[in-house]
């Protein structure tokens, strides 16, 4: 339980940090110097300092949405079982608490009453729709034993595309784009301002660093393992960033389909009892 | 038990009533719903709520019948009540329509019902529920596939199950809100009870492919109602096509139930079971509320078209916190009673995946892929349904009256306390579900880590609350228009519901052929061959004297000639 408390205290703590690494290290990897890891906490204290702007007449649930959204990050913090533990993945948990948070921001964009966060909206929520068997399947996969087996591969690779989605990264997201048009997460949170928007960003960056977490406990290994998993994952996530273009919007499915194949591929492996070593 | 006992020479007219532990649940549901129902239709006609009362009765009866005769009789006497429920706007030429396409629905599957039955009590020799089910393992193997199926054709098409759900987009939005509310929450999952009262006494056990193939058609079923539901723009229609999606999950659970059984995997069984029932209640009380809730909204907005809604939060002050609860729970969100019944439901197939019994594990899977894309749509629906009709500015000129509090609100309130509580506190609901699910599979079955996760997950909202309290205490609070490039704010640069379900419909473009639902041309299809070969088989009824005397004659004959 200590433990547990202890790893949730640490995912709290340097989530925004690994916003900061991947941040980082994509641009050294594109050739830049980039800004500093600790850039996110210096946004995250600004925007606190801030106050905040409205759009006219929303209504108390765009006011409470980002709330709720940093509400479930924490749940979510709390639902990665402890890393080393043999604790079961509760996978429907972890799926519906990430869309509870998600729900409170898609309505609050629509409450937004613009066309940009509409979009925003309409296309979080297709994407979401689309990631969930994936995300599900991948979790589930553990209750099967074969965690050294070929499967959890496929799993981890299932994952790390739904991933990709859920933390707005290249190919299917982009969260450095300025253009309207283009965006989906930062679409959704367009009219959010000073803390409200501190909230988003941190929650944002906790649902991240939850997920990682996550898809890295899924490989194969434990304890050091694992965080050797997290690191990998973490530069893989910068290199998709630094190496692919953003898709056409009407190609991410394919994605999701693959993801989902890959979800499949990984039952299957697991069920046959196939081991890589 | 209640029972009228008919001569021996016509036992097949027995009428018994009692109470079993299969029903409970759903009598559970009636039980919460009903009240909500009456309370919320005090405001219209005095006949209306009559025959709602009569219809929560029918219900009832159905429950509790235990022999073919009662069964019958009170299924029938449901969807003569239904019906006239559903036909109430007769005047309506879409009403007509609805009301057509559902009786012809509701008889043909009440014949396979009456033919599954009959078959039963012919092999038993008597047409009590209890004397069918002791001959229940003595039934022939080509005997119990034709009853299976035949039950599978009668309840699956008054519950709803895709590809037999042509008929209910139509007619459950047609009927009033109070009406459509005991049709979706209530009625569907009595045609789901009347399965698994065959499955599971009277024809039992089922053969494994059967339990199999449900499963899967259940929850494929399940992620085609709710791909059909985001698409829609009128909300009762979405809420329609989402009992569709939920009758989909219902009847997965009790495939998967059917399956476990046959496999000797009595433990699955027994999750399987308590999952269907606690997914049977909290579909009952959610359903229930947002077709109240649509009542409201189409009251005061004076449409269902969520293209005219929007902006509804402050003239529905008291409904809009209901109606948002409804819609967290329909797309199966913590801290709502539909979180507690999807876990349970997928945990029921998790569990199944480890039988080690590779069908069983290979139908598992797909059905947990299926389960996990209808409650990704599920999702998107209902932010949908919120989001545009609720929230934002209003689409059309009409304004609408604030409305008051009345005993609507009192029921959505009841409704939604029920929807929360039983989400938080889902072992609040379980030791009388234990009970039903132990007699029926003679296992116990226990609500695992839910209860606790539960409780996490409703920390969710209190930190939420903690987080707005901390930004409410900003520096100072400004209020700018919204950003859209420039160009004015007004109603128009809001986004529509046919745009934000348009990715999802091109996408979902290769799996739908033509705008028009398959299901639906085929039944139109159907329908019209039907009334081609009426038309031409009407030569026989010449309208003569002569023709009939002569037909009765040859009737004699065959009579005759049979009884010889």
């Amino acid at each position: 339980m200590i433990a547990h408390l202890a790893q949730i205290a640490v995912l709290l703590a340097v989530a925004p940090l690994l916003q900061g690494v991947i941040k980082s290290l994509r641009a050294r990897l594109q050739g830049r110097p980039g800004p500093s890891p600790l850039q996110p906490y210096r946004d995250l204290r600004k925007l606190a300092r801030k106050g905040i702007v409205l759009p006219h007449e929303v209504s108390l649930v765009f006011l409470a949405a980002p709330g709720l959204y940093a509400g479930s990050a924490l749940v979510l913090a709390y639902l990665v079982p402890t890393i080393g533990s043999r604790a079961p993945l509760d996978a429907i948990a972890i799926a519906l608490v990430l869309a509870f948070g998600r729900f409170a921001l898609v309505l609050a964009a629509l409450d937004a009453r613009s066309s940009f966060e509409g979009m925003a909206a309409s296309r979080e929520a297709t994407f979401a729709a689309l990631g969930e068997a994936p995300l599900v399947l991948a979790l589930v996969s553990t209750v099967l034993p074969g965690a050294t087996s070929l499967g959890a591969l496929f799993t981890a690779a299932a994952i790390f595309i739904v991933n990709l989605s859920e933390m707005a990264r290249i190919p299917i997201d982009n969260q450095e784009t300025h253009y309207e048009l283009t965006m989906i997460h930062e679409g959704l949170a367009l009219e959010y301002s000073g803390r409200h928007l501190a909230l988003v960003q941190y929650a944002a960056a906790v649902r991240q660093a939850a997920l990682l977490v996550l898809a890295a406990m899924l490989l194969p290994g434990s304890g050091g393992s694992t965080f050797a998993w997290f690191c990998a994952l973490v530069l893989a996530t910068a290199i998709v960033e630094r190496t692919f273009a953003k898709l056409r919007l009407f190609e991410v499915p394919s994605l999701f389909a693959l993801a989902t194949l890959l979800a499949f591929f990984g039952i299957a492996v697991r069920l046959t009892g196939v081991n890589l070593w | 038990m209640i029972s009228l006992t008919a001569p021996a020479s016509l036992s097949m007219l027995d009428l018994t009533f009692a109470s079993t532990p299969l029903a409970l649940p759903f009598l559970a549901t009636l039980a919460i719903v009903v009240p909500a129902v009456l309370a919320a239709s005090l405001r219209s006609r005095a006949r209306e709520t009559l025959l709602l009362a009569v219809f929560a009765a029918t219900l009832a009866a159905v429950l509790f019948a235990r022999s073919v005769f009662a069964f019958m009789l009170a299924w029938e006497l449901m969807a003569l009540v239904s019906a006239m429920l559903v036909g109430a706007h007769f005047e309506r030429r879409y009403v007509r329509r609805a009301l057509l396409s559902y009786a012809i629905v509701s008889q043909i599957g009440a014949l396979c019902i009456l033919a599954a039955l009959a078959l039963l009590g012919a092999h038993a020799g008597a047409f009590t529920f209890d004397a069918i089910a002791r001959a229940a393992p003595s039934v022939p193997a080509p005997l119990r596939v034709t009853i299976a199926l035949l039950a599978l054709v009668g309840f699956g098409s008054k519950a709803g199950l895709v590809p037999m759900h042509f008929w209910l987009p139509s007619a459950h939005p047609a009927a009033p809100a109070t009406a459509s509310a005991l049709l979706s929450g209530v009625m569907l999952a009595v045609a789901v009870y009347g399965l698994a009262l065959v499955g599971l006494t009277l024809a039992q056990p089922l053969p494994a492919w059967f339990g199999i193939a449900l499963a899967l058609v259940g929850g494929l079923g399940g992620a085609i109602g709710a791909l059909y539901a985001s698409l829609q723009s009128d909300i009762k229609r979405i809420l329609a096509y989402s009992s569709i999606e939920n009758t989909g999950i219902a009847i997965g659970a009790l495939g998967l139930a059917f399956a476990a059984q046959a496999f000797g995997l009595t433990s699955i069984a027994a999750l399987a079971m308590l999952a269907l029932f606690f997914h049977v209640i909290a579909h009952g009380a959610f359903k229930s509320l947002l077709f109240l809730g649509a009542g409201s909204i189409v009251r005061a907005a004076g449409t269902s078209d969520l293209e005219h809604l929007g902006g509804l939060m402050r003239t529905l002050r008291f409904s809009a916190p209901f109606v948002l609860v409804g819609c967290a729970a329909a797309a199966a969100l913590p801290v709502t009673c539909g979180f507690a019944a999807e876990w349970l439901i997928v945990r029921g197939f998790v569990h199944a995946l480890t039988s080690g019994t590779p069908a069983l594990a290979v139908a598992a899977a797909v059905t947990i892929a299926a389960l996990a894309l209808a409650s990704g749509l599920a999702f998107a629906t209902f932010a949908k349904f919120f989001g545009i009709g609720m929230l934002g500015q209003r689409r059309s000129d009409h304004v609408a009256q604030p409305e008051r509090f009345d005993h609507v609100t009192v029921a959505l309130a009841w409704l939604s306390a029920i929807v929360v509580l039983i989400g938080i506190a889902p072992e609040l609901v379980m030791q009388q579900l234990g009970a039903a699910v132990q007699a029926v599979t003679g296992v116990q079955a226990d609500l695992g880590t839910l209860p606790h996760v539960a409780r996490i997950a409703a920390l969710a909202p209190v930190l939420g609350l903690l987080a707005t309290a901390w930004v409410a205490r900003s520096r100072s609070i400004a209020h700018q228009p919204t950003w859209t490039c420039g160009s004015p704010v007004t109603r128009r640069s809001q986004y529509t519901a046919t745009a934000f379900s348009q990715p999802i419909a091109r996408i979902f473009a290769v799996a739908m052929p033509s705008a028009r639902e398959p299901a639906i041309a085929f039944a139109r299809s159907v329908a019209a061959f039907a009334q081609r070969t009426a038309r031409r088989t009407r030569v026989v009824q010449g309208g003569r004297l002569r023709v009939y005397l002569a037909y009765a004659v040859l009737g004699a004959l065959v009579v005759f000639w049979l009884a010889r």
